[in-house]
């Protein structure tokens, strides 16, 4: 089921792997109002490996997306991140295991009344590398195309600008996982596709592990794994080739 | 700028509140405070300014006659009707006497124009009386306890509960063509009785002392007290006023709502400004920051809050006090003290709106902003 398969071992969390979902359940509301969006879902993330996250809107992508990056709290099945379970942590105990996750989000959430620079500057704060901070954020913008940009406010940007200064900013800190939903949906074709390779490239140099949500088709072949979302369930997981000939 | 105005108009509530609760306080005791005196002898049934019982003067004759004590002074005061030489009204004001010889009140102003207050039906009016009193300038002539009294001079006291209107200072003969013979109703006063004694004690004398000394020496009827200190007699007037009236009360109840209005104020602008920037928040909990540092942006936000709008309402009021001093001759002060503990009162304020506002954050999960 796996492409590029680490070496798997018999305890159960599999140090090869970024990210172990076992029959996770997942529901909005409470009450008479409990509604669940996911069922059952099983899903292997080994590191290094990219993989896209597919399906029809209201299928639970995001949701799924917002589980693995320990952004809500849990309470059914089993959520192994980077070896460490999840399902039933309380809130405090979530923030570490965000510090190893770069979230790019749908909407770019960049602090408006921060320079680019500044945004990705406070992503470099949490590891405490504060003298360097600067210098960190610079190379990472100059990486996405933004290097005469650095000490704009995100109001001074394009719309894709904006993007990129987000993706830096969650990339900035070289984390062991990216979550990424729509990364590239604010992209032309061009910055689109510099966006993926850098993933790419961050995937092969530093076994980072990516899982992105998209409907951009023009980005579907840098993926490793492609995966479909209906009605939160699994429906397939396949690779790029096969995707493509069966939809 | 909505915001400071929100925080700068819960300090000027706090401010005029506890301005008026402190005048009101403050006033009582100025006469007090200018009592030029280490130690005070008064009648044991004297318990405030208000009761006009007076001592036997030969007690300030024994006192005397201690070791320590350097001279006594009996100072003379009594109510009479004072005529408004403008609408021919009658207002109530307090009249202070002296022996012009003994320095009893510490006012150099009086001291200079006591060679005025020789003449007969002379007197010194206060300037800081009520304006109803009319006109408060050397040579207004007019009526008191329905004798003719020219004024002669001005000094500066200011009213208080036992005052009335306002203040005149005479010499103690002139007290007696005032005071001695109102007619049958009214109290007949002589020099055989004062109503505050001001004992002065010679340069290092032990104050303690000559006031154990003097309680264990004279008879019941009189009191003995320092004028300064926890249990003395400025602090005794004080303690009464606080103690006996409902002004401690009404003005701390308004000054705890206003601090309360200044919480919920508060809080409504730094929860809608949180709310404002709620994707910022929740996207810095997604990054992984703490609870702990979110409540670090907010009161950082609180204490500039608590800071910028502190500096206009404290402006606001001080203007209102000396406008609130003008009007009402009463005695607002603002006190660095006071100023300091209204600060650290809208601090606290702000602070703790900021932790109520911060805990709907923190409560969330931050996908909760992202939609799912």
């Amino acid at each position: 089921m796996l492409l590029n398969s680490p070496k798997q071992t018999a305890s159960p969390v599999d140090p090869g792997l970024a990210i172990q979902i076992k029959h996770l359940n997942f529901y909005f509301g409470a009450g008479e109002l409990r509604k669940q969006v996911l069922f059952d879902i099983s899903l292997d993330l080994p590191k290094g490996q990219i993989v896209i996250l597919t399906g029809p809107s209201g299928s639970g992508k995001t949701t799924l997306l917002t589980l693995l990056g320990a952004l809500r709290t849990l309470h059914e099945g089993s959520l192994v991140v980077l070896g460490k379970e999840i399902v039933g942590l309380p809130d405090r105990a979530l923030i570490p295991i965000r510090r190893n996750i770069g979230f790019i989000f749908q909407a770019h959430n960049l602090f408006e009344s921060l320079t680019a620079s500044q945004n990705v500057e406070m992503s470099v704060e949490l590891t405490g590398q504060l003298a360097k901070k600067r210098r960190l954020a610079v190379e990472m913008l100059s990486q996405l195309g933004l290097a005469d940009r650095v000490d704009y406010k995100p109001n001074a940007l394009s719309g894709g600008q904006k993007q990129r200064v987000a993706i830096a900013r969650a990339m900035v800190n070289r984390p062991k996982i990216i979550l990424a939903d729509e990364p590239t949906a604010a992209l032309d074709k061009d910055s689109g596709r510099d966006v993926v390779n850098l993933m790419r490239q961050f995937c092969e140099e530093e076994g980072t592990t990516v899982l992105m949500v998209t409907h951009d088709n023009r980005i579907l072949d840098v993926a490793d794994r492609i995966i479909n979302l209906v009605d939160g369930r699994l429906e397939s997981d396949s690779n790029p080739e096969i995707y493509h000939q069966s939809h | 700028m909505i915001s400071l105005g929100g925080v700068a108009f819960a300090v000027l509530l706090m401010f005029i509140f506890t301005g008026f609760m402190n005048a009101l306080y403050d006033s009582q005791v100025q006469l007090l405070d200018r009592l030029n005196g280490d130690v005070i002898v008064v009648n044991r049934l004297k318990s405030n300014m208000f009761v006009p019982a007076s001592f036997a003067r030969r007690r300030l004759y024994q006192v005397r006659a201690f070791e320590g004590v350097e001279d006594a002074y009996p100072l003379y005061i009594s109510e009479g009707n004072w005529k408004n030489p403008e609408t021919g009204k009658s207002f109530s004001v307090r009249t202070l006497a002296f022996n012009l010889g003994d320095p009893v009140l510490d006012m150099p102003e009086v001291g200079e124009q006591t060679s005025a207050l020789q003449l007969p039906n002379s007197a010194l009016i206060d300037v800081r009386a009520r304006g109803e009193i009319g006109a408060t300038k050397t040579g207004v002539v007019s009526e008191l306890a329905d004798r003719t009294l020219r004024i002669v001079g001005t000094f500066e006291l200011g009213t208080d509960f036992a005052s009335g209107n306002g203040n005149l200072i005479m010499s103690d003969v002139n007290f007696l063509r005032y005071f001695a013979n109102r007619g049958p109703d009214e109290e007949t006063r002589s020099f055989a009785t004062a109503d505050v004694g001001v004992v002065k004690l010679a340069p290092r004398a032990n104050v303690e002392k000559v006031v154990a000394a003097l309680r264990e020496a004279l008879p019941e009827d009189v009191l003995v007290m320092p004028k300064e200190g926890p249990d003395g007699f400025v602090n005794r007037e004080r303690m009464y006023w606080q103690e006996n009236t409902n002004i401690g009360f009404v003005f701390s109840l308004l000054t705890t709502m206003s601090f309360f209005v200044g919480i919920i104020l508060v809080y409504q602008i730094l929860y809608t400004d949180v709310a404002d920037h709620w994707a910022e928040y929740a996207t810095l909990k997604a990054m992984g920051y703490g609870n702990g540092y979110l409540l670090g942006v907010v009161l950082q936000e609180a204490i500039f809050l608590s800071i910028l709008g502190f500096i206009p309402g404290f402006a606001i009021s001080s203007l209102l006090y000396s406008g609130a001093a003008e009007a009402t001759g009463l005695f607002f002060q603002m006190t660095s003290r006071r100023v300091l503990t209204l600060f650290v009162a809208t601090f606290v304020m702000c602070v703790f709106s900021g932790v109520v506002a911060v805990r709907k954050v923190q409560a969330n999960d931050p996908a909760e902003v992202f939609g799912g």
